[in-house]
């Protein structure tokens, strides 16, 4: 679905004449493919996860590398026509949100990207229902608590229905209603056939949602592969300042010789035990 | 964040010099040329200012500044040099149009006093942080208040001008397209005013709350995080500069007198 190859990115601008020989890099020697597998986006503030996204989505240009998104290219599109086909969840709430209505917010997407307005209309109530948030249709999106405002802008690019949908960090200031709508929400897409990628810090939610970790590093990718394989991987986990789910270092601790990732795995092996 | 402010940074004996004596500086430079209504008085002025301007290393940098006033300096000269009211002695004629040279030499005059003024300026604003600016005419007893709403000046513009972008982004995302012909930019453009005004007036909201609530208001005298700018001869220059523009209305009135 999504396929980077060798992806550099600094922030920094070349200067005109020379090129800047100690420029800092955001991102260094990227690679991957992202399939349908739900995937998480792991590391330390400041690693990169949302230069990348921000690259994967158009929103911001490589300095050298390719990257495509369902065979297109991404130098070669903009941000506008990718946006039929990926949607991006932003970090920041205040960031996403312009409009003056929950109704008119959610409504912005779909609108441009084409969708007839009577579908547009149902696939916004559908993702407003599921976020809860149908009975402030009215609401000024500015007025909303800042665990709303996430949920309106999850919800305001679900209901562009794209094949790919990229959350960075959807439980920033969530309690535990919150995140649990959350996850719904992941599993739902996932259960539609979407792509799912989230960046994410709750290393126990990972544990529930994901089935592919990456982990970036200062700019690089460290590691990738299944979430028990990462996890497993104390020495890089430590590298990357990361730490295992809570059920894992417990089943560690408590000596079961598997990898759990949650707490319904660890109990299954003190049962097998 | 982008600044609006033109400072250059450089190391050099300008750049070490305190706001409020570049702020008397230009109080005598504009003064001196103004009453000593001396064409060769002018011209000395003006190159001191430039003199100035590159011991300060900015020269180039005041070069825009002056390449967009050429073209106001050269409709002067030819208007002084062609209507002035004094004009008696014809220096040259280009195909039956007379260049006069008392009008030539006033010309020369009024550009000889811009440029000594705009220089003057230039070196207070290319070598001098506005804060820095700031904070001294509030040590020097200005109101925070007003020290504020000057700072803010500063802000507001490179302020939107990010709001602009984070909004653009954000429509981007959802597929308004931004680029292209100027149709398209400008109907992008157009819907973005609102949400970046209502952005910034928000902002100014939390930005006022966020300054009451570490005291902005509190009537007790203030600390500073940056130091004064000490530069030793302060003293001595800012007599000086007010000396040379006394001196030079003194010399003006006494003339007049005799
Ligand atoms: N607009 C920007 N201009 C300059 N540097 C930036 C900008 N945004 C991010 N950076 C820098 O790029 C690096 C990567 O930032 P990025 O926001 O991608 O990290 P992140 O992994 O998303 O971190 P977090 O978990 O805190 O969101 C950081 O060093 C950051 O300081
Ligand atoms: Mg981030």
């Amino acid at each position: 679905m999504i396929s980077v190859q060798n992806l550099w990115f600094s922030y920094e601008p070349d200067d005109r004449k020379r090129p800047n020989p100690d420029k800092k890099y955001a991102l260094r020697d990227i690679s991957l493919e992202i399939d349908k597998r739900p995937t998480a986006i792991i590391g330390q503030n400041g690693a990169g996860k949302t230069t990348f996204v921000r690259i994967l989505k158009g929103l911001l240009t490589a300095n050298r590398g390719a990257v495509t998104v369902m065979g297109e290219d991404v130098s070669r599109t903009t941000a506008a026509r990718l946006a039929r086909n990926i949607g991006l969840v932003f970090q920041n709430p205040n960031d996403q949100l312009f409009k003056k209505t929950v109704m008119d917010e959610a409504m912005f997407g779909p609108l441009n990207i084409g969708m007839g307005e009577g579908a547009a209309r149902k696939s916004v109530m559908r993702a407003l229902d599921i976020m809860e948030l149908s009975d402030k249709l009215d609401t000024n999106p500015h007025d909303l608590a800042l665990s709303d405002k996430k949920l309106l802008c999850i919800a305001s690019v679900m209901a562009m229905d794209t094949d790919i949908i990229i959350l960075d960090e959807p439980t920033i200031s969530q309690d535990y209603v919150g995140r649990e709508k959350v996850k719904r929400v992941i599993r739902l897409l996932r259960d539609e056939g979407k792509s799912v990628m989230t960046i994410i810090h709750d290393m126990d939610f990972v544990a529930e949602c994901f089935e592919r970790i990456i982990v970036f590093n200062e700019g690089e990718k460290l590691l990738d592969g299944g979430a028990k394989e990462v996890f497993s991987d104390a020495e890089m986990l430590k590298k990357a300042h990361l730490e295992p789910p809570y059920a894992l270092q417990l089943a560690i601790s408590m000596g079961l010789g598997e990898v759990c990732l949650t707490e319904a795995d660890v109990i299954r092996c003190m049962m097998e035990a | 964040m982008k600044s609006l402010s033109l400072y250059v940074e450089r190391d050099s004996f300008i750049h070490r010099v305190d706001p409020i004596t570049k702020l008397f500086y230009i109080f005598a430079a504009i003064i001196v040329p103004f009453v000593m209504k001396d064409l060769t008085v002018s011209i000395v002025c003006a190159a001191v200012s430039l003199i100035l301007l590159a011991v300060g290393k900015v020269l180039r940098n005041a070069i825009t500044v002056f390449a967009c006033l050429f073209l106001i300096m050269i409709t002067i000269f030819l208007i002084q040099a062609l209507a002035n009211i004094n004009n008696a002695t014809v220096v040259f004629s280009i195909s039956g149009i007379h260049f006069y040279a008392e009008g030539m030499i006033n010309g020369v005059k009024i550009i000889m006093r811009m440029t000594d003024m705009v220089a003057a300026f230039l070196i207070l604003i290319l070598t001098t942080k506005p804060s820095d600016l700031v904070e001294d005419l509030i040590r020097a007893g200005f109101s925070p208040r007003i020290g504020y709403v000057i700072m803010s000046i500063f802000q507001i513009v490179p302020h939107m001008a990010g709001a602009i972008d984070v909004i653009t982004d954000a429509q981007r995302a959802r597929g308004v397209e931004t680029k292209g012909s100027l149709p398209v930019r400008i109907k992008a453009f157009l819907p973005l005013l609102g949400p970046v005004v209502l952005n910034s007036f928000m902002n100014t909201k939390e930005r006022a709350m966020a300054l009451e609530v570490r005291a902005f208001d509190a009537k007790n005298k203030k600390s500073f995080l940056n130091e004064a700018v000490n530069f030793r001869h302060a003293m001595a220059y800012r007599v000086l500069f007010v000396l040379l523009a006394v001196s030079a209305v003194a010399w003006r009135a006494g003339g007049v007198l005799l």
